[in-house]
């Protein structure tokens, strides 16, 4: 699925200011951020608690809006990508409907705004949800309540609903922070697998260095007070990226440089916070 | 003739390490989750027969000490058995009078939580005087309603319906409103409209909600309708009627198979929320303790 709009990014945030509250009370939740995502990009937001990366996939889902500067995805606002059914939303928790078998909630996007899913199923038929489930290894379970279901394995139903409207930019907010490391670990691979084959544009946040690494093209290293871009580093590692790469050199030298970038932010902290808004 | 081959199991077997397997649980044990005749077993009705011959035994007493004020259960059978069509007909008055106004209770109130919940500014106008409403006793108002609506249908049904709206419309309320953020969140980037998040996202989401509010709603319609009847004297007819036209001639015996009639009401209306509940609500958390 080739991008027709050649020039345009994926997402471009330009000079994005954010800031939560009123007077003296007010926190600057993201300063002057700049970011440029091309299509078919796997790009991942990381940095400590505060540095604005949820804040920065709010403004980009139209959930919120900057106070200024501007958000653009595929040269839409957000909230015109939103009607254009453009984004995919996969939240912290799975957020699966306890009362619809998994099949049902994956299928139920399709049913929503049926008029703007018509205009944008022109050219792409909607994918198989079965196959899609299956492909994620939820064929015994399509039919189960998500109760019934491990928390990795609803977790998977939200990425395959995600997946379904075969969005453009898929926003994932540290979907897998709630799971044990082999659950993560194993989700990694069929995120990747998945993503192979639709090739959409995935804004990722985690908090987990070793994730960012493994999943994305780019990482963009943020720091808190006020939240900010302060790196934008290419994990230049061949694809597909399987269970081999964590014993790769290549691998942990850029979990070093990433660790590394991330100190020192940390470190700059007291100069920026005394700046404010600089950038 | 298998309930005597299966509580065979209770004789003590000794205890070597090998011997450790799940036994079946001795027949006064209340740890049979699985036997669909569980019922059979003395654990589960025993203790209730003998609090039932208890208050039997209680009751007779009391019958023997002071014969004014309570009827011999012996009485109370007979005038059940002698006439039951008496009773059948006014039971029948009193239920139709509790449901549907229940029913007209249920469809106003459902209707404006969804409103309130969409327009918050209904909410602040209507919240405050249903407030007020609920908290007036509903006794008080029984009799006004009645002056203004005369002794048919139309007072009893109004009374039986103020008294359920109230919990229906809170509980419906918090349940259309406590669709969890992400859940939300997700459904706005697709670009769900208010109409497709209410019908996909907040009325099943208040299901549980509803059906705690039937659960308290439906021995209150019966209240309500037989408090309406009581207030109206010279009403049609209706147990309320029914108990206070045999007070008055000091048919105890009457009274108290009239009072028995209500309870059994109550019951069976109660157990019919709860199999409609079980069905609807089979995905819900309240469920899963009971299968």
């Amino acid at each position: 699925m080739q991008q027709q709009e050649s020039d345009a990014a994926a997402i471009e945030l330009s000079s994005v200011r954010r800031v939560y509250g009123y007077g003296s009370s007010a926190t600057v939740a993201l300063s002057g951020a700049d970011l440029r995502i091309e299509p078919g990009r796997f790009v991942s937001l990381i940095g400590p608690s505060g540095c604005g990366k949820s804040t920065v996939l709010r403004l980009v889902s139209g959930l919120e809006a900057p106070d200024a500067g501007s958000v653009l995805v595929h040269g839409m606002t957000p909230v015109e990508a939103c009607a254009a059914k453009l984004i995919g939303f996969v939240p912290q928790t799975p957020a699966l409907l306890p009362w619809l078998s998994v099949l049902k909630n994956v299928t139920l996007p399709q049913k929503i705004n049926a008029k703007a899913g018509k205009r944008r199923f022109v050219g792409s038929a909607s994918p198989d949800m079965r196959k899609l489930l299956r492909k994620a290894g939820l064929g015994e379970a399509m039919d189960k309540l998500p109760a019934q279901l491990s928390g990795g394995m609803q977790q998977r139903a939200a990425i395959v609903r995600a997946f379904g409207l075969r969005p453009e930019v898929l926003l994932m907010d540290e979907p897998f922070s709630a799971l044990d490391e082999f659950t993560r670990e194993s989700l990694q691979d069929q995120l990747l697998d998945l993503w192979d084959e639709l090739k959409t544009t995935v804004l990722f946040v985690t908090h987990s260095v070793s994730e960012a690494v493994r999943l994305s093209d780019t990482v963009v290293v943020m720091a808190p007070k006020p939240g900010r871009v302060v790196d934008v580093v290419d994990i230049d590692l061949p694809r597909p990226r399987g269970e081999r790469l964590f014993e790769e050199r290549d691998f942990h030298a850029f979990e070093d440089l990433i660790r590394d970038r991330l100190r020192s932010a940390w470190r700059s902290d007291d100069a920026a916070s005394v700046g404010g808004t600089n950038r | 003739m298998s309930l005597a081959s299966q509580r065979t199991a209770a004789v003590p077997v000794a205890e070597t390490e090998t011997d450790i397997v799940p036994q079946e649980p001795s027949r006064w044990s209340l740890k049979h989750p699985h036997s669909r005749l569980g019922w059979i077993r003395p654990a589960i009705w025993l203790p209730l027969a003998v609090m039932l011959a208890l208050l039997g035994g209680l009751w007779q007493w009391g019958t023997a000490r002071m014969p004014y004020l309570l009827p011999p259960l012996s009485a109370v059978g007979d005038t059940l058995t002698r006439n039951p069509g008496y009773y059948l007909r006014n039971a029948g008055i009193t239920l139709e009078e509790s449901l549907l106004g229940l029913a007209m209770s249920f469809v106003a109130a459902f209707l404006l939580a969804v409103v309130m919940s969409e327009a918050p500014l209904v909410r602040r106008a209507v919240m405050p005087i249903a407030v007020v409403l609920n908290v007036t006793p509903l006794v008080a108002i029984a009799p006004a309603l009645v002056v203004a609506f005369g002794f048919g249908s139309a007072p009893k049904l109004i009374i039986t319906a103020l008294i359920c709206f109230f919990p229906i419309l809170i509980n419906t309320a918090v349940g259309l409103r406590s669709v969890p953020q992400p859940v939300l969140q997700v459904y706005r980037t697709m670009n769900a409209s208010r109409s497709e998040m209410l019908v996909y996202l907040r009325v099943p989401n208040a299901l549980p909600y509803l059906f705690a509010a039937l659960r308290i709603v439906t021995p209150l319609s019966v209240i309500g309708a037989v408090v309406a009847e009581l207030s109206a004297s010279g009403s049609t007819g209706g147990l309320g009627t029914v108990i206070s036209n045999a007070s008055s001639m000091n048919q105890l015996a009457v009274v108290y198979a009239a009072i028995g009639v209500l309870a059994v009401m109550g019951s069976v209306l109660m157990l019919v929320i709860t199999v409609i509940e079980r069905r609807a609500l089979h995905w819900h958390e309240s469920a899963a303790d009971r299968t």
